[in-house]
């Protein structure tokens, strides 16, 4: 058997493999950088005013979401997980991890960016704080959009 | 609904009668005062600014008495926590009640019973600090066992006592070989020093002298009488002493701490006397009449006149008369009904309106409802909530503001619930029941009435454009900035679906043409308020390169469908990890219920989180870029916002 006999037998199944990978892992590195920035912002202010803890806490969930959308689009791949599948449909549904791969990865350090800079906010003018959210919402946006699109991506055929 | 219309009032009273004037305001409450201070007619006539009363300083040293008693007894006022302070909450009082109660309260005698026995805790304390160090510096000598007194007495014999780093210890060896009169013990060590006591005979010291301060050696005076040992005990008792007598003054500072509330009552009653005093560096005066001006809410009218009334009798001269529209001054203030009164806080959030624009609350509020719960999406999910919230409203004593907010999740908890229902998610498929539609595959469907419901939203907000240019007698207006984008908007829609749908040529000539009519409306209005041909071309051209944003607006709306399919799957996901774990066993079952439990209050936290956020920036981004500009002044009640109780 060549490498190439090899790939057009198996490449299917590895594909959509590495598909699930790639939705999961790329967007959770970005989660976990965002998180972890607006969780080091945090920590400064929790020496001076520990009871602002709770607000600080939404504004660190904000850029996690990402890895979860990640997540669903890895379990949604899952379901699709098949030996039989060709190598077309395996680089199809490997397509289809990138938007949320890519986008979520990116789009979560950035909004892990603005969170940290919201609890600046929270630090100086907690009645204002929401508007720190709102900011960090914003970059949200284009990670939604890409989770649609994958979602749509592997829900349009079905193999 | 909407915002509360202002009267403006000016009101002429006698210096003199001030304190009583205002006294009596605050007690009504709703006086918004504006400032005097830049009024060039009044100024020119001569008036001037009234000065703050000199009085301000003692009411400054009280608050800030108070407020010390009240730091140093909150660290020891035993206060319930967690739920049980949350059903009691903070006491009630209205402005009589709380007049007549802190106006009673003696606090001076506890104050300096406070202050002397925190200065005998500080006296404590810092002698606990000085038998702490010497302790420490006598721990090192516990070997020598010799009074110290005595060590000082000696005539033809001199003492060296003191550190000497451990890497000099070789070469202060090898030095004193040279000595014969000479003896010198290690007492002890620690990590970098040696504890030294050297004796010498008088005609030698000079030479270990010169050794010691060559290797290093820092003189150590001991204080004391009896051997360390002996030292380190005595201190050791008198230490247990200091601490036993401070235990005594806590718990009598802890005794006191039942004064708190008292305390609390009387900063309020001190902050609200401070802001009358404040207040009057808005007013200007002559010789004897103070010039007032400011705004109350025009249905409280009558009882304002009885405020003035009944404080000045009749020796002032009072004009009120509804506030111009147009003026940018007048502050707000919003009325709404119970339910939509919850919604306010969105409002404040992005702008105030001001005085002449409408109050979109009660226009976002159904909105805002329906897409948190298509966001939430799931009926188990509303179910928790709405008990959540009927508990907390039932039992607990809460502050307004935050009644309201646990209010508005009360509401939106049936939107989430229905939405569930629709489609037939309980806790993410945990209890099977069947929906009218399953967003997991028929998430086009769910889509396309996202993008529908978007449709709706944007209508609605240019609709209430509209209305306002109408209401304003810009007929026009209203046609060339609503009338032409419904045109180009609504047709450009329906001629697209006709590419997609068989719905015959008629309908797709006549939304052809109604797009068409709308965007050359677009361009030919879109410029008018700028000057020349070009320019006017240019920028309606623009104005109509607009048309892209409302495709971003509408992609927008698929956040309604993303939010509750991502938070249904992570659901899901959670599930089916805890089918895995029942099927291992007893243990697995236990673990299972641990999953569950924490798995789903954590998606449920997320979800109504993402839910917040995101249906206030369809509200703030999509909804009232269409309509709302907002940037009116708050309506700043007469009275100090209360910390420590709930003031009616």
């Amino acid at each position: 058997m060549t490498f190439s006999e090899f790939l057009v037998s198996h490449g299917g199944v590895f594909f959509a493999g590495l598909g699930i990978a790639v939705a999961v892992f790329l967007s959770g590195i970005g989660s976990a950088k965002g998180v972890g920035l607006v969780g080091e912002a945090a920590s400064g202010l929790m020496i001076e005013e520990p009871e602002k803890f709770g607000k600080s806490l939404v504004l660190q969930l904000l850029p996690g979401t990402q890895g979860l959308y990640g997540f669903v689009i890895g379990l949604m791949l899952l379901g699709k997980l098949d030996a039989s599948l060709s190598l077309a449909e395996g680089l199809y549904l490997f397509a289809a991890s990138l938007p949320i791969g890519f986008v979520g990865w990116i789009s979560a350090i950035a909004q892990g960016k603005t969170a940290a800079a919201g609890i600046a906010i929270l630090a100086k003018n907690e009645e204002q704080s929401t508007k720190g959210i709102i900011y960090a919402v914003m970059v949200e946006t284009y990670a939604l959009l890409s989770f649609v699109i994958s979602l749509i991506l592997i829900n349009a055929v079905s193999f | 609904m909407a915002i509360v219309k202002m009267s403006n009032f000016s009101l002429f009273a006698f210096d003199s009668e001030r304190d009583k004037l205002l006294h009596q305001l605050q007690k009504f409450g709703y006086v918004h005062f504006t400032s005097l201070d830049d009024n060039e007619e009044l100024i020119e006539e001569g008036l001037e600014a009234v000065a703050i009363p000199k009085s301000i300083g003692e009411v400054d040293e009280e608050i800030s008495k108070v407020k010390y008693a009240i730091d140093l007894l909150t660290k020891y006022y035993k206060k319930e926590t967690g739920i049980k302070a949350m059903i009691k909450g903070m006491d009630n009082f209205n402005f009589d009640q709380l007049e007549d109660k802190a106006s009673n309260i003696d606090y001076l005698p506890v104050y300096h019973e406070l202050r002397e026995l925190s200065a005998e805790l500080d006296h404590i304390n810092s002698q606990m600090k000085d038998l702490g160090s010497q302790k420490d510096e006598l721990r090192h000598w516990k070997g020598l066992e010799y009074p110290i007194d005595e060590l000082k007495g000696f005539q033809k014999t001199k003492i060296f006592m003191g550190t000497s780093p451990k890497k000099m210890k070789e070469k202060f060896d090898k030095d004193l070989l040279n000595l014969n009169l000479t003896h010198v013990e290690n007492i002890s060590e620690d990590k970098d020093n040696i504890y030294l006591f050297a004796m010498t005979a008088s005609e030698e010291a000079e030479e270990l002298n010169e050794i010691l301060r060559n290797c290093g050696f820092s003189n150590i005076v001991l204080s004391g009488e009896k051997t360390p040992k002996e030292e380190i005990e005595f201190i050791d008792e008198r230490l247990k002493e200091l601490d036993h007598s401070s235990q005594e003054v806590k718990s009598s500072i802890d005794k006191l701490s039942e004064n708190l509330p008292d305390f609390q009552l009387v900063y309020e009653y001190l902050m609200n006397k401070k802001l009358r005093l404040m207040v009057s560096e808005d007013f200007l005066t002559t010789e004897k009449v103070n010039v007032i001006n400011g705004y109350i809410p025009s249905d409280l009218r009558e009882e304002f006149e009885k405020a003035v009334k009944e404080s000045l009798k009749d020796a002032y001269y009072l004009n009120i008369e509804d506030a111009k529209d147009d003026d940018p001054a007048v502050p707000v203030l919003l009325k709404n009904s119970r339910f939509a009164e919850t919604f306010e806080s969105l409002t404040t959030m992005y702008a105030l309106p001001r005085y002449n624009e409408i109050d979109p609350t009660p226009l976002l509020a159904p909105f805002y409802l329906a897409f948190f719960g298509m966001m939430v999406g799931d009926a188990g999910y509303g179910i928790l909530m709405l008990i959540g919230t009927l508990l907390v409203l039932k039992v607990a004593n809460l502050p307004s503001t935050q009644e309201k907010f646990i209010r508005f999740f009360y509401y939106l908890s049936y939107s989430v619930i229905v939405w569930g229902v629709v489609f037939g998610s309980y806790f993410g498929g945990a209890i099977p029941i069947r929906g009218l539609m399953d967003p997991a595959t028929q998430y086009q469907e769910l889509l396309i009435i996202s993008i529908v419901f978007g449709l709706i939203h944007l209508f609605f907000g240019l609709g209430i454009s509209a209305y306002l240019s109408i209401r304003e007698k810009r007929y026009l207006d209203a046609l060339f900035d609503v009338g032409f984008w419904y045109m180009a908007v609504a047709g450009g829609i329906v001629f697209l679906l006709t590419a997609l749908m068989p719905l015959g040529p008629m309908i797709n000539t006549i939304s052809k043409y109604v797009m068409i009519a709308g965007m050359v409306g677009i361009v030919l209005t879109g410029g008018r308020e700028s000057e020349g041909v070009a320019t006017k071309t240019v920028s309606g051209l623009f104005s109509l390169y607009g048309i892209s944003s409302y495709v971003g607006d509408f992609v927008s709306y698929s956040r309604l469908m993303a939010l509750g399919l991502a938070g249904g799957f992570i659901s899901a996901s959670i599930n089916m990890m805890v089918g895995m774990l029942f099927n291992i066993g007893f243990i697995g079952i236990i673990l299972g219920v641990v999953v569950f439990l924490g798995g789903q209050l954590f998606n449920l936290f997320l979800s109504l989180l993402g839910a917040y956020v995101h249906t206030s920036r369809l509200t703030y981004v999509e909804f009232f870029s269409k309509f709302y500009e907002g940037g009116g002044e708050f309506f700043k009640i007469f009275r100090n916002k209360a910390k420590y109780i709930n003031l009616k």
